[in-house]
């Protein structure tokens, strides 16, 4: 009786799961069978999921049109170096906030995280004239420090949490044998957070990988522009060629897919090693 | 120790205060009040990719030409071809995706880096003269009143604003309707729609072929697709002057307009898509789903691109008791107030509203503006410009007021309404009047 019930458990959690990943999955899968359509029956109806003859030629049009290489190469630096500052000042301020005693530092704190309640839109006016009197316009470095400076807050209140739960006696213990708090925050906090600076890292790169408004904002020169630009340029006002859109959204995704594969291990290889029989 | 978290604090005091006074920094003065913009050149050596020689002036100009297409033509065989003639200027083509256009431009108005040239929405012009952004072109070409002969006067009008022109028709458009021949010859209908009465008989024989089978579909309730059938019953928004919308808008012939498309929503024979949440109205037409559409100059080119066997025709909008009557689109090109280099804009500016240029556009289904280009033998045996510039006759333009954004939002928001049975057709537009009427004096 207790194993039937066991049995259908699974059997139920399967199917959820199932129904879960299918719908997920479903419109990613509609993505990349549109990609491989020739324009003329990517909005065919009923839509089928399988071309009836497959095409690579959205993809070759797509990524030899307009300066999209250059795109590409902008946002994977933009997103790179934007990412890496974003980690590294994240884990600075969240480490001072969780291991150290100062003066005003839950007022400090209480401040950022207002600063995490005000939506973008309200100070684009503001961040632009910003920009724009520090001469960042037209420039890739105009994308990476306001992306740092807006990833900083919500991944500080992150990390603190982190920082916090690690274990105070490892610290003391190094700290007894002389070791100042900056080899503490790198040769201990760093390497232990690891699964946290690895979801840090994945959301950051998506985020500024994925970044449009601020983006068409400073931006006026074509020759520093991003990807979600670019894609977002194939969409005409009176007419789209979607097969297009759609194979520059894969050849989008790829980075973001690289990043993920190479660092999920660390954030969620507790969950996985469970979850996938053999 | 101690002295280490003073620089914490520091630290964190600077990252916190920052971002607040990104936050917190004062509202934008109005654009009239910016000084010409500065030439900025960006300095980040390590990440440039184009290095620019400072000696011939670079202008930039805005658009939203579709990617693929037209503005490959502006970037490849226009510019080249003026810069090769005027070795002075360099034109920068910026392709400003058009839903975030005003949005960008008004931005960048605000931070005194406006481009120098524009090529905007006609509905926009009103708004940009009324900040102030725009040059008046009266004032910068001298020869104004006799240069501005050669234009349509129709096109040319959507630029007036307090008596002055801010700018010059680039294309124009309108709306005509295009039927699928494959469903009106499997429903038995013969010829195109002429008026209402024949619109409402072809749809119920459109009905006849299936219950997903529509007569007509648009994609909302904005002007730009209800207009035409206002207009066509003899109704409008407002007045002529523009002084109010009361007994227009909200007069017999705008609700019967109205009413007419809620009994069409209502059988069945438009598309609910028209409710709001859009349609694939290409895809629907080119798949036997949909028999009618209004659309564009740019239907042939781009809808021919992916579906190259469909075949269809054109006709006018169905008249109504104020004849057949449709909407006015287009574009024109405007000149910033902030830009230093409106010589150099000038020239630009002229070249692409040369005959030849104009003529050259028409390549990538753009409608000339001048009146020489109208009468040359390559609109006149143009295959599908004839219908256009017949209903342009007509056509009429969407109300021309800086406030229009507005209008057409409230507009949009009672149609949706209206179609959707929330309120009637009545009251639905005596609601929308009492919310427009306010909107329409101008201090």
């Amino acid at each position: 009786m207790y194993r039937r019930k066991k049995n259908f458990n699974t059997i139920i959690r399967y199917l959820l799961a199932t129904a879960g990943a299918v719908l997920m999955i479903f419109p990613f899968l509609f993505m990349v069978s549109n990609a491989f359509k020739a324009n003329v029956y990517v909005i065919e109806y009923p839509p089928k999921l399988i071309p009836d003859n497959p095409s690579i030629e959205n993809f070759i049009s797509a990524w030899t049109s307009n300066n999209f290489q250059l795109y590409f190469l902008n946002s994977a630096l933009v997103a790179l170096v934007a990412t890496v500052g974003t980690v590294l000042f994240a884990a600075f301020t969240a480490y001072a906030f969780a291991r150290f005693e100062f003066k005003g530092k839950e007022i400090l704190f209480g401040l950022m995280l207002i600063v995490l309640m005000i939506p973008d839109m309200i100070s684009i006016i503001p961040r632009f004239y910003l920009a724009r009197s520090l001469d960042l316009r037209n420039s890739l470095w105009g994308l990476i420090l306001f992306y740092i400076a807006s990833g900083i807050t919500g991944n500080t209140f992150f990390l603190r949490g982190f920082f916090e739960s690690l274990p105070k006696e490892l610290e003391e213990a190094m700290t007894i044998d002389g070791a100042n708090p900056f080899e503490i925050f790198f040769r201990l906090a760093i390497p232990l957070s690891k699964p946290a600076l690895a979801t840090v890292g994945i959301f950051s790169f998506l985020g500024n990988w994925d970044e449009y408004v601020w983006a068409l904002t400073i931006i006026d020169k074509p020759a520093k522009r991003t990807l979600p630009i670019a894609i977002y340029s194939f969409q005409g006002q009176h007419g789209t060629e979607w097969g297009l859109v759609f194979a520059a959204m894969i050849i989008a995704l790829i980075p973001v897919l690289i990043i993920f594969i190479s660092l999920q291990r660390y954030f969620a290889g507790g969950i996985t090693s469970g979850a996938f029989k053999g | 120790m101690k002295k280490r978290s003073y620089l914490f604090v520091a630290l964190s005091a600077i990252i916190a205060l920052s971002m607040l006074l990104a936050a917190c920094s004062p509202t934008a003065p109005s654009v009239s009040e910016q000084e010409p913009q500065q030439p900025t050149q960006s300095n980040d050596s390590s990440l440039s990719s184009v290095e620019e020689a400072e000696t011939p002036v670079t202008i930039s100009f805005w658009h939203a030409y579709n990617a693929d297409v037209e503005a490959v033509y502006l970037e490849e065989t226009l510019i080249p071809e003026f810069e090769a003639a005027n070795p002075d200027v360099k034109v920068e083509s910026v392709l400003v995706p058009y839903d975030q256009f005003r949005r960008k431009l008004l931005i960048a108005l605000s931070g005194g880096t406006a481009p120098d040239l524009a090529r905007v929405d006609i509905i926009w012009v009103p708004e940009l003269a009324d900040q102030g952004a725009l040059a008046n072109l009266e004032e910068v070409i001298p020869d104004f009143a006799t240069y501005s002969e050669q234009f349509l006067p129709g096109p040319l009008s959507t630029n007036l604003y307090n008596g002055k022109h801010y700018g010059l028709p680039l294309d124009t458009n309108t709306r005509v309707m295009v039927y699928n021949k494959d469903m009106f010859a499997a429903a038995g209908i013969e010829k195109a729609p002429e008026t209402m009465a024949e619109f409402l008989n072809a749809c119920e024989k459109i009905k006849t072929l299936g219950d997903d089978k529509y007569c007509f579909a648009d994609g909302g309730t904005y002007a730009w697709a209800v207009n035409p059938w206002i207009w066509s019953f003899g109704g409008d928004v407002t007045d002529e002057s523009i002084s109010t919308s009361s007994g227009v808008f909200n007069g017999a012939n705008t609700v019967a307009a109205y009413q007419f498309l809620k009994d069409n929503i209502d059988n069945g024979y438009m598309h609910p898509g028209m409710l709001g949440g859009g349609v694939d109205s290409w895809g629907g037409f080119g798949t036997d789903q949909i028999a009618m559409l209004l659309e564009g100059p740019w239907f042939p080119p781009l809808f021919g691109g992916q579906f190259p066997d469909k075949e269809y025709g054109m006709a006018l909008m169905p008249a109504g008791d104020g004849s057949s009557v449709s909407v006015v689109g287009g574009e024109d090109i405007v000149m910033f107030q902030q830009s230093d280099k409106k010589d150099a804009a000038t020239k630009f500016m002229k070249y692409l509203l040369s005959e030849e240029t104009q003529l050259k556009l028409v390549s990538v289904g753009q409608m000339p503006v001048l009146k020489s280009a109208v009468e040359s033998d390559t609109i006149k045996n143009h295959e599908f410009f004839g219908i256009f510039l017949e209903q342009l006759t007509t056509a009429k333009a969407r109300t021309p007021h800086p406030r229009w954004s507005k209008i057409e939002e409230i507009m949009t928001n009672t149609g949706s309404a209206i179609l959707n049975g929330e309120v009637s057709v009545k009251a639905g537009l005596d609601d929308a009047v009492s919310q427009i009427d306010p909107l329409l004096p101008l201090e």
